[in-house]
Protein backbone atom coordinates (compact mmCIF):
# COMPACT_ATOMS: atom_id res chain seq x y z
CA UNK A 1 0.00 0.00 0.00
CA UNK A 2 2.68 2.23 0.91
CA UNK A 3 4.12 1.49 -2.36
CA UNK A 4 1.20 2.31 -4.03
CA UNK A 5 0.45 5.62 -2.83
CA UNK A 6 3.97 6.24 -3.01
CA UNK A 7 4.00 5.44 -7.05
CA UNK A 8 0.58 6.79 -7.81
CA UNK A 9 0.07 9.94 -5.45
CA UNK A 10 -2.68 9.88 -2.06
CA UNK A 11 -6.41 9.75 -3.06
CA UNK A 12 -8.48 12.43 -2.26
CA UNK A 13 -10.70 11.60 0.81
CA UNK A 14 -14.01 14.63 0.03
CA UNK A 15 -14.37 17.70 0.29
CA UNK A 16 -11.32 18.60 2.56
CA UNK A 17 -11.98 20.21 6.13
CA UNK A 18 -11.11 23.94 6.27
CA UNK A 19 -8.65 24.52 9.54
CA UNK A 20 -8.36 27.60 10.94
CA UNK A 21 -5.25 27.25 13.51
CA UNK A 22 -2.69 29.35 15.01
CA UNK A 23 -1.63 29.83 18.74
CA UNK A 24 -4.29 31.71 20.80
CA UNK A 25 -4.79 35.29 20.45
CA UNK A 26 -3.39 35.21 17.35
CA UNK A 27 -6.34 36.27 15.01
CA UNK A 28 -7.91 32.80 14.69
CA UNK A 29 -11.22 34.43 15.94
CA UNK A 30 -11.25 37.33 12.92
CA UNK A 31 -10.17 34.61 10.31
CA UNK A 32 -13.30 32.32 11.04
CA UNK A 33 -15.36 35.93 11.26
CA UNK A 34 -13.64 36.41 7.27
CA UNK A 35 -14.56 32.85 6.17
CA UNK A 36 -18.11 32.99 7.59
CA UNK A 37 -18.80 36.61 5.76
CA UNK A 38 -16.91 34.62 2.57
CA UNK A 39 -19.69 32.40 2.52
CA UNK A 40 -18.36 29.35 4.07
CA UNK A 41 -19.87 27.66 6.67
CA UNK A 42 -18.35 27.55 9.68
CA UNK A 43 -18.54 24.65 12.42
CA UNK A 44 -19.60 25.90 15.60
CA UNK A 45 -21.83 25.02 19.16
CA UNK A 46 -21.86 28.49 20.43
CA UNK A 47 -21.14 27.37 23.85
CA UNK A 48 -18.45 29.87 23.93
CA UNK A 49 -19.96 32.71 24.24
CA UNK A 50 -18.47 36.18 23.49
CA UNK A 51 -16.69 38.65 26.18
CA UNK A 52 -14.20 41.34 26.45
CA UNK A 53 -11.50 39.21 25.03
CA UNK A 54 -13.47 37.98 22.28
CA UNK A 55 -15.88 40.51 21.51
CA UNK A 56 -17.52 39.17 18.36
CA UNK A 57 -17.06 35.27 19.57
CA UNK A 58 -14.96 32.43 19.48
CA UNK A 59 -16.39 30.00 16.81
CA UNK A 60 -15.16 26.90 18.32
CA UNK A 61 -16.70 23.70 18.61
CA UNK A 62 -16.04 22.53 23.04
CA UNK A 63 -15.78 18.55 22.19
CA UNK A 64 -12.60 19.88 19.42
CA UNK A 65 -10.47 20.53 23.06
CA UNK A 66 -10.65 16.97 24.13
CA UNK A 67 -9.03 16.45 20.92
CA UNK A 68 -5.97 15.21 22.56
CA UNK A 69 -7.59 12.52 24.57
CA UNK A 70 -10.69 11.26 22.81
CA UNK A 71 -10.24 8.60 20.72
CA UNK A 72 -13.42 8.96 18.68
CA UNK A 73 -12.56 11.54 16.07
CA UNK A 74 -14.91 10.72 13.45
CA UNK A 75 -17.33 13.68 14.05
CA UNK A 76 -14.11 15.96 12.28
CA UNK A 77 -15.55 14.23 9.15
CA UNK A 78 -19.08 16.68 9.81
CA UNK A 79 -16.93 19.29 8.71
CA UNK A 80 -16.13 18.63 5.59
CA UNK A 81 -16.49 21.29 3.01
CA UNK A 82 -16.42 23.62 6.08
CA UNK A 83 -14.43 25.35 8.67
CA UNK A 84 -13.12 24.36 11.98
CA UNK A 85 -11.41 26.33 14.26
CA UNK A 86 -8.61 24.18 15.78
CA UNK A 87 -5.65 25.66 17.70
CA UNK A 88 -2.18 24.88 17.06
CA UNK A 89 -1.03 22.55 20.08
CA UNK A 90 -4.24 20.40 18.49
CA UNK A 91 -3.66 20.25 15.12
CA UNK A 92 -0.91 17.24 15.48
CA UNK A 93 -4.16 15.04 16.61
CA UNK A 94 -6.60 15.68 14.62
CA UNK A 95 -7.32 12.01 12.66
CA UNK A 96 -5.41 11.42 8.94
CA UNK A 97 -8.94 10.23 7.33
CA UNK A 98 -9.61 13.78 6.28
CA UNK A 99 -8.12 16.25 3.45
CA UNK A 100 -7.54 19.65 5.41
CA UNK A 101 -6.46 23.03 4.14
CA UNK A 102 -5.05 25.02 7.12
CA UNK A 103 -5.15 28.56 7.19
CA UNK A 104 -2.41 29.35 10.15
CA UNK A 105 -2.65 32.48 11.45
CA UNK A 106 0.86 34.20 12.55
CA UNK A 107 1.50 37.18 15.13
CA UNK A 108 4.00 38.62 16.50
CA UNK A 109 4.87 36.55 19.85
CA UNK A 110 4.67 39.52 22.28
CA UNK A 111 1.52 40.62 20.94
CA UNK A 112 0.08 37.23 21.79
CA UNK A 113 1.87 36.64 24.97
CA UNK A 114 -0.11 40.48 25.82
CA UNK A 115 -2.74 39.59 24.81
CA UNK A 116 -2.67 35.77 26.39
CA UNK A 117 -1.94 37.45 29.98
CA UNK A 118 -4.58 39.75 29.51
CA UNK A 119 -7.12 37.32 28.95
CA UNK A 120 -5.33 35.14 31.75
CA UNK A 121 -6.24 37.99 34.19
CA UNK A 122 -9.90 38.03 33.34
CA UNK A 123 -10.66 34.61 33.87
CA UNK A 124 -8.33 34.81 36.63
CA UNK A 125 -6.22 31.93 35.84
CA UNK A 126 -2.20 31.79 36.13
CA UNK A 127 -1.71 29.78 32.91
CA UNK A 128 0.80 27.86 34.68
CA UNK A 129 4.20 29.06 36.05
CA UNK A 130 6.38 29.87 32.78
CA UNK A 131 7.53 33.44 32.31
CA UNK A 132 7.34 35.38 29.09
CA UNK A 133 10.49 34.55 28.21
CA UNK A 134 10.37 31.00 28.58
CA UNK A 135 6.87 30.77 26.79
CA UNK A 136 8.33 32.80 23.85
CA UNK A 137 11.21 30.30 23.35
CA UNK A 138 8.20 27.17 23.55
CA UNK A 139 6.03 28.87 20.91
CA UNK A 140 8.97 29.33 19.03
CA UNK A 141 10.00 25.80 18.90
CA UNK A 142 6.29 24.46 18.65
CA UNK A 143 5.63 26.66 15.67
CA UNK A 144 8.82 25.22 14.76
CA UNK A 145 7.67 21.65 14.88
CA UNK A 146 4.17 22.68 12.97
CA UNK A 147 5.91 23.25 10.09
CA UNK A 148 8.24 20.59 9.56
CA UNK A 149 5.08 18.12 10.74
CA UNK A 150 3.11 20.18 8.05
CA UNK A 151 5.85 18.98 5.40
CA UNK A 152 5.53 15.33 6.60
CA UNK A 153 1.44 15.38 6.36
CA UNK A 154 0.02 14.46 2.76
CA UNK A 155 -3.33 15.27 3.65
CA UNK A 156 -2.44 19.22 4.93
CA UNK A 157 -1.99 21.75 2.92
CA UNK A 158 -1.15 25.32 4.85
CA UNK A 159 -1.39 28.97 4.46
CA UNK A 160 0.40 31.32 6.53
CA UNK A 161 -1.35 34.61 7.34
CA UNK A 162 -0.19 37.03 9.51
CA UNK A 163 -2.69 38.74 11.78
CA UNK A 164 -1.64 42.51 11.43
CA UNK A 165 -1.05 41.97 7.45
CA UNK A 166 -5.02 40.89 7.49
CA UNK A 167 -5.50 43.89 9.51
CA UNK A 168 -3.61 46.12 7.23
CA UNK A 169 -5.04 44.93 3.90
CA UNK A 170 -7.67 42.80 4.39
CA UNK A 171 -8.33 43.16 0.39
CA UNK A 172 -5.09 41.28 -0.37
CA UNK A 173 -5.34 39.12 2.56
CA UNK A 174 -8.65 37.50 1.11
CA UNK A 175 -7.56 37.18 -2.05
CA UNK A 176 -4.60 35.07 -1.36
CA UNK A 177 -6.80 32.92 0.79
CA UNK A 178 -9.76 32.72 -1.87
CA UNK A 179 -7.27 31.37 -4.02
CA UNK A 180 -5.87 28.56 -1.53
CA UNK A 181 -9.36 27.41 -1.06
CA UNK A 182 -10.24 27.36 -4.64
CA UNK A 183 -11.77 30.97 -5.68
CA UNK A 184 -15.57 30.60 -4.85
CA UNK A 185 -15.72 33.10 -1.83
CA UNK A 186 -16.52 36.83 -2.13
CA UNK A 187 -13.41 38.42 -1.02
CA UNK A 188 -15.21 41.72 -0.45
CA UNK A 189 -17.45 40.85 2.06
CA UNK A 190 -14.16 38.79 3.62
CA UNK A 191 -12.10 41.77 3.82
CA UNK A 192 -15.70 44.10 5.56
CA UNK A 193 -14.83 41.76 8.51
CA UNK A 194 -11.74 42.32 9.35
CA UNK A 195 -11.95 44.95 12.33
CA UNK A 196 -8.94 47.21 12.98
CA UNK A 197 -10.46 48.35 16.53
CA UNK A 198 -9.88 44.69 17.81
CA UNK A 199 -6.03 44.75 17.18
CA UNK A 200 -5.38 46.10 20.83
CA UNK A 201 -2.30 44.40 21.83
CA UNK A 202 0.02 45.99 19.33
CA UNK A 203 3.59 45.40 19.69
CA UNK A 204 4.56 49.09 19.46
CA UNK A 205 1.86 50.01 22.35
CA UNK A 206 3.45 46.98 24.54
CA UNK A 207 6.76 48.94 24.15
CA UNK A 208 5.68 51.67 25.60
CA UNK A 209 4.11 50.02 28.13
CA UNK B 1 28.40 1.19 9.01
CA UNK B 2 27.05 -0.85 11.55
CA UNK B 3 23.29 -1.45 11.17
CA UNK B 4 22.57 -1.61 7.68
CA UNK B 5 19.13 -1.07 7.03
CA UNK B 6 18.68 0.84 9.93
CA UNK B 7 20.91 4.31 8.51
CA UNK B 8 19.58 6.36 6.05
CA UNK B 9 21.77 8.74 3.74
CA UNK B 10 21.32 12.29 3.94
CA UNK B 11 22.90 14.93 1.38
CA UNK B 12 24.70 17.95 2.92
CA UNK B 13 27.20 20.37 1.73
CA UNK B 14 30.84 19.42 0.59
CA UNK B 15 32.45 22.01 2.20
CA UNK B 16 30.42 21.78 5.53
CA UNK B 17 30.83 18.05 5.77
CA UNK B 18 34.87 19.10 5.64
CA UNK B 19 34.33 21.32 8.76
CA UNK B 20 32.20 18.64 10.32
CA UNK B 21 35.04 15.88 9.82
CA UNK B 22 37.35 18.32 11.31
CA UNK B 23 35.45 19.75 14.29
CA UNK B 24 34.41 16.09 14.94
CA UNK B 25 37.92 15.06 14.98
CA UNK B 26 38.83 17.88 17.28
CA UNK B 27 35.39 16.58 19.60
CA UNK B 28 37.10 13.45 20.09
CA UNK B 29 34.12 11.70 18.01
CA UNK B 30 34.67 8.43 16.76
CA UNK B 31 33.00 9.45 13.33
CA UNK B 32 31.65 12.77 11.71
CA UNK B 33 28.91 10.37 11.35
CA UNK B 34 28.63 9.90 15.22
CA UNK B 35 29.11 13.89 16.06
CA UNK B 36 26.04 14.89 13.52
CA UNK B 37 23.90 12.38 14.91
CA UNK B 38 24.31 13.57 18.30
CA UNK B 39 24.15 17.17 17.11
CA UNK B 40 20.89 16.30 15.49
CA UNK B 41 19.47 14.33 18.74
CA UNK B 42 19.99 17.79 20.80
CA UNK B 43 18.66 19.76 18.50
CA UNK B 44 15.26 17.06 18.17
CA UNK B 45 14.57 17.91 21.93
CA UNK B 46 13.97 21.44 21.07
CA UNK B 47 10.83 20.31 19.16
CA UNK B 48 10.58 17.34 21.22
CA UNK B 49 10.68 19.07 24.72
CA UNK B 50 7.95 17.71 27.36
CA UNK B 51 8.36 20.64 29.45
CA UNK B 52 8.14 22.84 26.71
CA UNK B 53 4.39 20.89 26.33
CA UNK B 54 4.05 20.64 29.38
CA UNK B 55 4.27 24.78 30.05
CA UNK B 56 2.10 25.09 26.76
CA UNK B 57 -0.68 22.93 28.24
CA UNK B 58 -0.76 24.62 31.75
CA UNK B 59 -0.92 27.92 29.54
CA UNK B 60 -3.75 26.93 27.19
CA UNK B 61 -5.87 25.19 29.80
CA UNK B 62 -5.98 28.63 31.59
CA UNK B 63 -7.16 30.00 28.28
CA UNK B 64 -9.89 27.72 28.45
CA UNK B 65 -8.04 26.34 24.71
CA UNK B 66 -7.88 22.77 25.51
CA UNK B 67 -9.87 20.19 28.73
Amino acid sequence: MDFLSRLFGRAPQGEPVVIVSGLPRSGTSMMMKMLEAGGLSVLTDGERVADVDNPKGYYEVERVKNLEKETDKSYVREARGKVLKVISFLLKFLPDDNDYRIIFMRRDLNEVLASQNKMLKHRQETGGTADDKAMTEHYLNHLASIRVMARKKENWQVLEVRYDEAVKDGKSVAKQINQFLGGKLDEAKMSEAVDAELYRNRKDKIAKG
Amino acid sequence: MFGFGKNVSVKIDKDLYARVVKVADVAGYATADEFIAHVLEKEMLHFEDSKSDEDIRAKLKGLGYIS
